[in-house]
C-alpha cells in the first residue's frame, strides 16, 4: 500500500463534487422534501447522501439525525414544516416546539428506503464514536457500492482512527471508484483493486468487460485485462498455498492423533483402540477447563486452552496407565485380545461420557487467538486456528522427541522397543517402562483432543472419526518411529486435501487406503521399520 | 482331532440345532409354537452364528483376525436385498423408494438380471471371491499378518462404508435397501414365511458348522493349525502357506456372504451400517466371547452375546453397552480361552482348583 497515494486520489475525485455542492444546504428545502411525494423524498435521500459525503461540518451535524428518523418514521411533518418526534425539535432550526395540527409521518418507499439506509450509513461512518457502529455501518455500505456518494469512502478513511476499518474503507473505495465518472481515475482503481487478488475482485474487473468504455477506450481495456491476469495468477498462487496450508494442518492434526498410537504400539505390539477416545476425554478435560475457569476466574477464559494443557496431558495419562496396569499388561502376549479389551474400553468410555455429559456438542470459546486470520494472497487466509494446531503439533514433536532420545525414560523406551527380554535382562524394570510408556502414549492422545477441540465438534462419538485415520498413518509410519509417523501424517495429509476437491472426500480415503496396501506389498512393515526382534 | 463321534459338544449343539429347526414348524399354531417375534430372532440369532463360524474359521483356525468380515456380510446382504427388490418389481410393478428419490425411473443397468436367483447368488459368490482373493493375494502375499492386516482390514471395510453412504451409486446410499415384498413367489412377513426363514437359518447352521467341523477334523485342518503356530516352519517343510491361507481366507468370506443373505430378509432392510467397523469388530468379540479355536464356542459366542443384546437393547439400551465392555474384558482376563473354558472345566471332567490353573496356564 503506498499511503500517500491515496489522499491524491481522494483529492482529486473530490475536487468536481465539491465544487458543486458547495453552496450552502438549503435546509428548510430539504425538510419540504423529505415530506413530500415519493419522488421529492428520493431526491431529499440522495441530498442528505451527498451532506454526509461532502457537506461541511455544521450541515453534517444537522442533517445525521433525518435519515433515522424518517426511516423509524419518526418525523412528524405538519403546517410549519416537521419535527422530530424524538426529544420534540423543529427538523429545520432544532429548536423545541410541538407538532402543529394534525402530524403525519411519511412512509418511505421500497424504492427509498435503501437511498436513505446508506444515507444513514454514511452518516454513521463519517461520525459514529465506536469503531463497532462505523464497522456495522460500512457492511451497508457495501452491499450497494454503486449508489456511495463519490468522495464519502476517501474522507471517511483520512478521518479512520482503527487501522482494520481503515484499510476495509480504502478496498471499498476502490471498489467503488471503479464506477467514477473520470476514466483515469478508474483506471488507477482498476490498477488498486487489482492488488487485492481474490475472486470478488476477479468478478468486479470481469464484469468491467461488459462496459461501454472496454470497448471504446484502449487504455482501459488494456488496464482490465492486465488486472484480470494479475489477479488470476495471484489466486492460483493463493490456491496452491491454501492447499498445503490445509494440508499441513490436516497433517498436524493426524499427527496428535497417531503419535500416542505409534508410541504404545511401538512398544508393546498393542493397538489401542480407546486412542480415540482418549482423544475425545482430552476435549472434555479441556472443556471442563474452560468451565471451571468461567465460574472461578473469567478473566483468564481466554487463556483455557494454555491452562488446560497439563490439565489433558495428566488425566488422560492416569487413564492410560490405570488401563495399562488393570487390563492390558495381562495381554502382551496376545496382541489381538488386547486389541479386543480396548476396544471394550472404548465402548465403556464413550458410554460413560454419553451418559455424564449427553451426546450433544459442547459450546467451546474461541480466544481471540485462535479467531481470524491474515488474508495472504488470492483466497489464501492464514487463519489462526489452524497455525494453533500446527503450532501445538510442532511443539508436541518437539518435546516427544526431548522424551524419547534425551532421558533415561525414552531410553529404556527404546530399549524396550527393540529388544524387551534383553531389555530385561541388562535390569531395565520392562514392567514400570510399559506403564509410563503407556501413560506418555495416552497423554499425547489427551493433548491431540485439546488441540482438535477449537477446530471440530466436540461429543462422545468423535474419537471414532480419527481411530481409522491414525491406524493408516501408524501402519504406513512403521512402528513406533517418531520419524515414520511425521512422514505419514504429511503425506496422507496432503494426498487428502490435494484429492478432496477433486474428487471427494469418500474417493480420498478410498485412495489412500489402496496406495498404503500397494505400499505394503514394497515394504510390510512400513516406512521406518525399526529392526527389532518383535514380530 | 478327535473324530466328530466323539466330539459330544459339538453333536450336542448339532442336534439341538436340527431339533428346533424341526420342531419350529410343527409347533407353528399350536399353543406351543413361538411368537412371530421370537421365531425372527431366533433366525437372526442363526444368520450371526454363521458368521461368527466364518470369522472363527479364519482367526481361530488361521490365527489371522479379520476386523473387516462385515464387508462380505454386507455383499451377501445387498446381493439378496437386489434380488428381493427386482423380484418385488416384477411382481407388484413399484419402484423401490431409494431409486425414486434420485428421481430414477428404472433400474440401473447393473441390476439386470437380478430378478433371477441362481444368476444373484452367482453375482454375490463372483464379488465376494474377486475382493476375497484379491485381498487376500496382496496381503499374504507380502506376509502382513497379524495386528497390521486386522487394522487394514478395518480400514477396508470404513472405505466400503462411506462407498455405500453415497446416494448416487444405485444401491439405496444411506437410507439402505427396503421395502421387500415378495421372496421367491411368497409373500414376505407371514408367519410361514418367517418360519421358513428361521427354520433356513437353523438348516445352513447346523450344515455350516457341520462342513467346518470336517474341514479343520481333516488332514487340511492339521495344516491350518500347523500355519497359525508356526507358519516358518511349515513353509521350511515345504508347504505352501500362500495358498492355503488364502483358500481358508476365501471359504470364510463366502460363508460370511451367505450369513449376509440369510440375515437381511429376516430383518427386512440393509443400509451402510453393516458395514461399520463396529458391527465387524464385534464379530470378532462373539468369537472371542465364546472361544476362539472351537466351532461350538463360536457359536454359542454369537447365541448368547446376541440374545443378551435383543433382550437388554429393549430392556434396557443404555446399560448394554456397558454389558458387552465387561463381558470382554472378563473374558479376555478370565478364560483366555473364552466361555467354552468354562464349559471345559464344569461340564466335561470335575477337577480341582489346582488343575484348573494349570488347564488355564496352558490354555494362555
Amino acid at each position: 500500500m503506498k499511503h500517500w497515494f491515496l489522499p491524491l486520489i481522494a483529492g482529486l475525485l473530490a475536487a468536481l463534487p465539491i465544487a458543486a455542492v458547495a453552496a450552502p444546504v438549503d435546509r428548510a428545502g430539504l425538510v419540504a422534501k423529505l415530506c413530500g411525494d415519493a419522488g421529492q423524498m428520493g431526491e431529499a435521500g440522495t441530498a442528505l447522501a451527498s451532506i454526509a459525503a461532502t457537506g461541511d461540518d455544521a450541515d453534517r451535524t444537522w442533517a445525521a439525525a433525518l435519515p433515522r428518523a424518517a426511516i423509524d418514521r419518526k418525523l412528524a411533518c405538519d403546517e410549519a414544516g416537521a419535527v422530530l418526534t424524538e426529544g420534540g425539535l423543529d427538523a429545520v432550526t432544532r429548536a423545541p416546539r410541538e407538532a402543529q395540527g394534525t402530524p403525519r409521518s411519511p412512509l418511505l418507499s421500497l424504492k427509498n428506503r435503501p437511498v436513505f439506509e446508506l444515507a444513514d450509513a454514511a452518516f454513521a461512518l463519517r461520525t459514529a464514536p465506536n469503531a463497532g457502529q462505523r464497522a456495522a455501518a460500512l457492511k451497508i455500505l457495501e452491499r450497494r457500492p454503486a449508489l456511495i456518494p463519490e468522495g464519502l469512502l476517501e474522507r471517511a478513511a483520512q478521518a479512520e482512527a482503527d487501522a482494520g476499518l481503515k484499510a476495509q474503507i480504502e478496498n471499498l473505495a476502490q471498489s467503488a471508484a471503479l464506477n467514477a465518472s473520470d476514466p483515469a481515475a478508474r483506471i488507477r482503481a482498476i490498477g488498486r483493486v487489482a492488488e487485492n487478488t481474490n475472486r470478488r475482485t476477479l468478478t468486479q474487473l470481469t464484469a468491467l468487460k461488459n462496459d461501454p468504455a472496454y470497448g471504446a477506450d484502449a487504455g482501459f481495456r488494456q488496464a482490465v485485462d492486465a488486472g484480470i491476469s494479475r489477479v488470476e495468477r495471484g489466486i492460483a498462487i493463493g490456491d496452491v498455498m491454501a492447499t498445503l496450508y490445509n494440508g499441513l494442518s490436516f497433517a498436524s492434526i493426524l499427527f496428535m492423533a497417531a503419535i500416542g498410537l505409534a508410541i504404545i504400539f511401538g512398544l508393546m505390539g498393542v493397538i489401542n483402540l480407546a486412542q480415540g477416545e482418549l482423544i475425545m476425554i482430552g476435549a472434555y478435560v479441556t472443556w471442563l477447563v474452560q468451565q471451571g475457569l468461567r465460574s472461578v476466574a473469567p478473566g483468564l477464559l481466554d487463556w483455557y486452552l494454555i491452562l488446560a494443557i497439563p490439565a489433558a496431558f495428566l488425566v488422560t495419562a492416569a487413564i492410560g496407565i490405570a488401563l495399562e496396569a488393570a487390563l492390558l499388561r495381562h495381554l502382551y502376549k496376545r496382541p489381538l485380545m488386547s486389541l479386543l479389551a480396548t476396544w471394550a474400553v472404548s465402548l465403556f468410555l464413550v458410554n460413560l461420557v454419553r451418559v455424564i455429559f449427553g451426546t450433544q456438542n459442547l459450546q467451546f470459546e474461541t480466544p481471540f487467538y485462535v479467531t481470524g486470520g491474515v488474508p495472504v494472497i488470492g483466497d489464501f487466509i492464514f487463519t489462526w486456528n489452524r497455525m494453533f494446531a500446527i503450532l501445538f503439533a510442532v511443539v508436541t514433536l518437539a518435546l516427544t522427541w526431548l522424551v524419547v532420545r534425551k532421558t533415561p525414560l525414552g531410553l529404556n523406551i527404546r530399549a524396550v522397543t527393540q529388544n524387551r527380554d534383553m531389555a530385561a535382562c541388562i535390569g531395565i524394570p520392562t514392567r514400570r517402562v510399559d506403564m509410563m510408556a503407556f501413560g506418555l502414549g495416552s497423554g499425547l492422545a489427551g493433548l491431540a483432543g485439546l488441540a482438535l477441540s477449537p477446530i471440530y465438534s466436540v461429543n462422545p462419538q468423535m474419537g471414532q472419526n480419527f481411530i481409522i485415520d491414525s491406524f493408516m498413518v501408524v501402519v504406513l509410519g512403521g512402528v513406533g518411529t517418531i520419524a515414520g509417523t511425521v512422514v505419514a501424517a504429511l503425506g496422507i495429509g496432503q494426498i487428502n486435501v490435494l484429492i478432496e476437491p477433486l474428487w471427494g472426500a469418500v474417493a480420498a480415503k478410498v485412495i489412500v487406503l489402496l496406495m498404503i496396501i500397494g505400499f505394503l506389498q514394497w515394504r510390510p512393515e512400513g516406512l521406518f521399520a525399526v529392526k527389532g526382534r518383535r514380530k | 482331532m478327535t473324530s466328530i463321534g466323539k466330539d459330544r459338544p459339538f453333536l450336542a449343539l448339532v442336534l439341538a440345532l436340527v431339533v428346533v429347526a424341526v420342531a419350529m414348524p410343527l409347533l407353528a399354531g399350536t399353543p406351543f409354537g413361538l411368537s412371530r417375534y421370537l421365531t425372527n430372532a431366533i433366525g437372526q440369532l442363526a444368520a450371526f452364528a454363521v458368521l461368527a463360524l466364518s470369522l472363527d474359521l479364519i482367526w481361530g483356525y488361521l490365527g489371522i483376525l479379520s476386523l473387516g468380515h462385515g464387508l462380505f456380510f454386507a455383499i451377501g446382504g445387498y446381493v439378496i436385498a437386489m434380488y428381493l427388490l427386482k423380484h418385488s418389481f416384477e411382481v407388484t410393478g413399484t419402484v423401490p423408494d431409494f431409486l425414486q428419490f434420485m428421481g430414477w425411473k428404472e433400474f440401473p443397468f447393473y441390476w439386470a438380471g437380478f430378478d433371477f436367483f441362481p444368476y444373484a447368488l452367482f453375482v454375490a459368490i463372483a464379488v465376494t471371491g474377486l475382493i476375497a482373493g484379491l485381498f487376500g493375494y496382496v496381503s499374504f502375499r507380502s506376509r502382513v499378518g497379524g495386528v497390521y492386516f486386522a487394522i487394514i482390514t478395518q480400514a477396508l471395510v470404513y472405505v466400503a462404508m462411506l462407498l455405500m453412504f453415497r446416494n448416487d451409486t444405485g444401491f439405496g446410499g444411506n437410507n439402505g435397501m427396503t421395502g421387500f415384498a415378495v421372496a421367491f413367489g411368497w409373500p414376505m412377513g407371514t408367519s410361514g414365511m418367517i418360519t421358513a426363514l428361521s427354520v433356513a437359518s437353523l438348516l445352513v447352521l447346523a450344515a455350516v458348522l457341520l462342513g467346518c467341523r470336517l474341514l479343520v477334523g481333516s488332514r487340511f485342518g492339521a495344516l491350518m493349525l500347523a500355519t497359525r503356530d508356526d507358519e516358518t516352519r511349515l513353509r521350511t517343510l515345504g508347504y505352501e502357506t500362500l495358498r492355503l491361507k488364502l483358500g481358508v481366507w476365501c471359504l470364510s468370506a463366502l460363508i460370511a456372504m451367505l450369513a449376509g443373505m440369510l440375515y437381511v430378509p429376516q430383518v427386512g432392510i440393509i443400509n451402510p451400517r453393516v458395514l461399520s467397523p463396529e458391527l465387524s469388530l464385534e464379530i470378532a468379540v462373539w468369537v472371542a466371547i465364546g472361544g476362539r479355536g472351537h466351532l461350538v464356542g463360536a457359536v454359542i459366542g454369537a447365541l448368547l452375546v446376541n440374545a443378551v443384546k435383543f433382550w437388554l437393547s429393549f430392556a434396557a439400551p443404555e446399560v448394554w453397552p456397558f454389558i458387552l465392555s465387561g463381558l470382554i474384558v472378563l473374558v479376555v482376563l478370565v478364560f483366555p480361552n473364552g466361555l467354552i473354558d468354562l464349559a471345559k472345566l464344569r461340564l466335561v471332567r470335575p477337577m480341582g482348583a489346582r488343575r484348573m490353573a494349570a488347564e488355564l496356564e496352558e490354555a494362555r
